[in-house]
């Protein structure tokens, strides 16, 4: 009963999270969004009404200026972002990034920062790991990070280093022990919370066109000072770190594309209803309406191993496997999904206007990146299965 | 400076206007299936400028509402954006009224919360589009009242109002407490951020019925009689104009006009 009760409560703040997020939502319609595509540009201004409003220090904690939310509501709001047609890749990564300096840094180092991102005045959404020799191999990454007396001096590269510019803070991945002198390969890496206001000409930066408006980089790292203090938790341990955040990432990035499913869905629907050829709604042949509601149906399991997911991690948990199959799966709904409403719209899915080309190439990502599904399935395979190690 | 605002919940403005309808034979309007209700929209601004007071001189601000259960959600609403404490006011008896209904229970609640300055509605709520309530409020409580009001500025133990008038606007000052009816030119309502949502979560909502209001006596019952509500149907029609010069065309447009007896 008295679980019950709680339950009750959680669901009705939930509910209430879904709306105002909504709320937020609905002053950035469509047409904000196709701008800001075809022109490029970042959501400003998006971004700021949801920071703001707190939003996006859902997960900081109560005593750091955040409202010490779990993976569950963090998920949620990213989810409802999606489901309104607006694109989340904004502002998704000072959720997950945060994992890392809210279970690894010290206390100064959080006292320092936290109720800063918490109130807007930071912002920490960038997220340096891959470079253009190390995509999903991460432990080879070659950018160096060399101790010198109280600060280490960082040289490298990386490769789609997003919202970079959009950034005060970047949460960076640097090797401190050669490759080749570490018997366990996993360690010798090290993560920096570094000042990007402070960086000045030590990083250059190049925007990469691509497919999606991702504000996304080449990184050019020359002698870059970083004090010693900002090196998070102990040294040589940072790939443990990352991949301590990387099941709140899979399950924040499930949620997104569960939005993005259930856009899609609702999209396709109103359409098959609508548009009218031979005589009758294009819904009215099966030909159309049962990959939709195909779509539907991997879209609403795929949201059920979400929660599963978020739960366990919420009640501290093991989740990789949930975490892992939640992306995987919600990923590859939200995917045909956009096929069955790509195809519902025949011409005009191709047309602007419809937003429906948008989301298509928007969705894709999350097949690829931040990991791509063949490494889910290597996990599952590995890890959950017990067969040999496949990557 | 302590403020109650009175806070409608109404169906979504926002909706298509096909999804209105109407129960002609119960006289109500039919509650759009799947489509939440929202805070009037004067109201919201409403609660906007008693928020923006609270700020610069501090005080409390109270959500009052007359409303079903479901009204609960528009007063969290209210919290969540910054007001101190809501009351709804739910009761049978209650649901069924008029504006003078409304006006003697948000009365008689503003009474029982005790301590306000000021007292701040919407100019009207989005569903009946009436106004009636600021007023009739004012004068239940014998209290000076200004409505519409587009910005509020706190003197030295009163209050100026600036209120629109067809031509310009009309500054008021008044005394305190007092009750102004708020137009959207106020000020945009701010979104209830994540912390508000929290706390509105764990607000307790008090609810009052008519016998905590002294209303149970029927002492608040409707003056209006509801004869019957519908949906006007208008006719559109569609005619060009023809001729082959201009001044044929706007001959011809004339001519039509008159027997449209419009000109
Ligand atoms: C828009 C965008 C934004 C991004 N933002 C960021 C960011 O902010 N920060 C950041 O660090 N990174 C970012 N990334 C990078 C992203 O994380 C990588 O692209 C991703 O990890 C894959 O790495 P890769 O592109 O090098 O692919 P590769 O590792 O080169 O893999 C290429 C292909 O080979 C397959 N493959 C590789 N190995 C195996 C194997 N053993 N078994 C089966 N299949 C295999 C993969 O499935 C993949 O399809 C972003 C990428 C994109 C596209």
């Amino acid at each position: 009963m008295a679980v019950a009760v709680r339950d009750d409560v959680q669901h009705e703040q939930q509910e209430a999270i879904r709306a105002a997020v909504r709320d937020v939502c609905k002053d950035y319609p469509d047409a904000y969004w196709r701008e800001l595509d075809q022109r490029q540009e970042y959501p400003e201004a998006f971004v700021r009404a949801l920071t703001e409003a707190g939003w996006l220090a859902a997960l900081i904690p109560e005593q750091y200026g955040g409202a010490g939310l779990g993976i569950t509501e963090a998920s949620i709001i990213l989810e409802e972002i999606n489901r309104s047609g607006a694109n989340s890749a904004a502002c998704h990564a000072q959720m997950y990034i945060m994992g890392a300096l809210l279970k690894h840094g010290n206390e100064e180092q959080k006292q320092r920062y936290l109720p800063k991102i918490a109130a807007g005045e930071l912002r920490l959404q960038a997220f340096g790991v891959t470079e253009p020799n190390a995509g999903s191999e991460t432990t080879r990454i070659q950018t160096t990070a060399v101790r010198q007396a109280d600060r280490y001096v960082i040289n490298g590269q990386k490769v789609w280093t997003s919202r970079f510019k959009q950034s005060d803070l970047m949460l960076l991945l640097a090797r401190t022990t050669p490759y080749d002198d570490l018997t366990d390969k996993t360690r010798g890496l090290s993560v920096f919370l570094v000042d990007l206001r402070e960086a000045g000409a030590a990083i250059e930066s190049r925007p990469i066109d691509a497919m999606v408006n991702h504000s996304t980089n080449e990184l050019f790292i020359n002698d870059l000072v970083v004090p010693a203090e900002n090196l998070i938790g102990e040294e040589g341990m940072g790939f443990r770190y990352i991949i301590d955040g990387w099941n709140a990432e899979r399950i924040l990035i499930a949620a997104e594309s569960v939005g993005d499913g259930r856009w899609f869905v609702d999209r396709a629907v109103k359409y098959a209803n609508e548009r009218v050829v031979f005589g009758r709604p294009i819904g009215a042949n099966q030909g159309v309406q049962f990959p939709i509601a195909q779509a539907y149906a991997h879209v609403e399991a795929a949201d059920l191993v979400r929660y599963k997911a978020a739960a366990r991690f919420d009640s501290g948990q093991k989740c990789g496997a949930e975490a892992n199959m939640a992306k995987l799966l919600a990923s590859e709904a939200a995917w045909e999904a956009a096929n069955a409403c790509m195809t519902v719209h025949g011409g005009y899915g191709l047309a602007t206007e419809y937003d429906v080309e948008r989301k298509f190439r928007e969705a894709r990502l999350y097949i690829v990146a931040p990991i791509n599904n063949n490494l889910v399935l290597g996990y599952l395979g590995q890890h959950v299965l017990g067969m040999p190690k496949s990557y | 400076m302590n403020i109650i605002v009175t806070i409608k919940q109404v169906p979504d403005p926002d909706i298509p206007p096909i999804h209105f309808k109407v129960d002609e034979a119960a006289g109500k309007v039919v509650p759009p299936p799947g489509v939440a209700p929202v805070m009037n929209g004067y109201d919201a601004n409403a609660l906007e400028a008693a928020l923006k007071l609270k700020e610069a001189h501090g005080g409390r601000v109270t959500a009052i509402t007359l409303g079903g259960q479901e009204a609960r959600d528009t007063l969290k609403r209210a919290v969540a954006m910054g007001a101190d404490a809501a009351v709804l006011i739910d009761d049978p008896n209650l649901r069924e009224g008029d504006s003078f209904t409304t006006a003697t229970a948000l009365a008689r609640a503003i009474e029982k919360v005790g301590e306000y300055d000021l007292i701040l509605c919407g100019r009207q709520a989005s569903d009946t589009d009436a106004g009636q309530v600021p007023l009739g409020l004012g004068e239940i409580l014998g209290l000076p009242t200004i409505s519409p009001v587009i910005a509020i500025e706190s003197t030295n133990g009163g209050v100026k109002a600036h209120r629109m008038i067809e031509d310009g606007q009309q500054v008021i000052e008044a005394q305190l407490p007092a009750v102004m009816a708020v137009s959207s030119e106020i000020g945009e309502p701010r979104y209830p951020p994540l912390r508000g949502i929290m706390m509105a979560g764990r607000t307790q909502i008090p609810v009052w019925t008519a016998a905590d209001l002294g209303l149970d006596d029927g002492s608040a019952a409707p003056k209006v009689q509801l004869r019957r509500l519908y949906i006007e149907s208008r006719e559109q029609a569609c005619e060009l104009v023809d001729g082959d010069t201009p001044e044929e065309i706007a001959a011809a447009l004339a001519q039509k006009l008159r027997e449209a007896k419009l000109i």
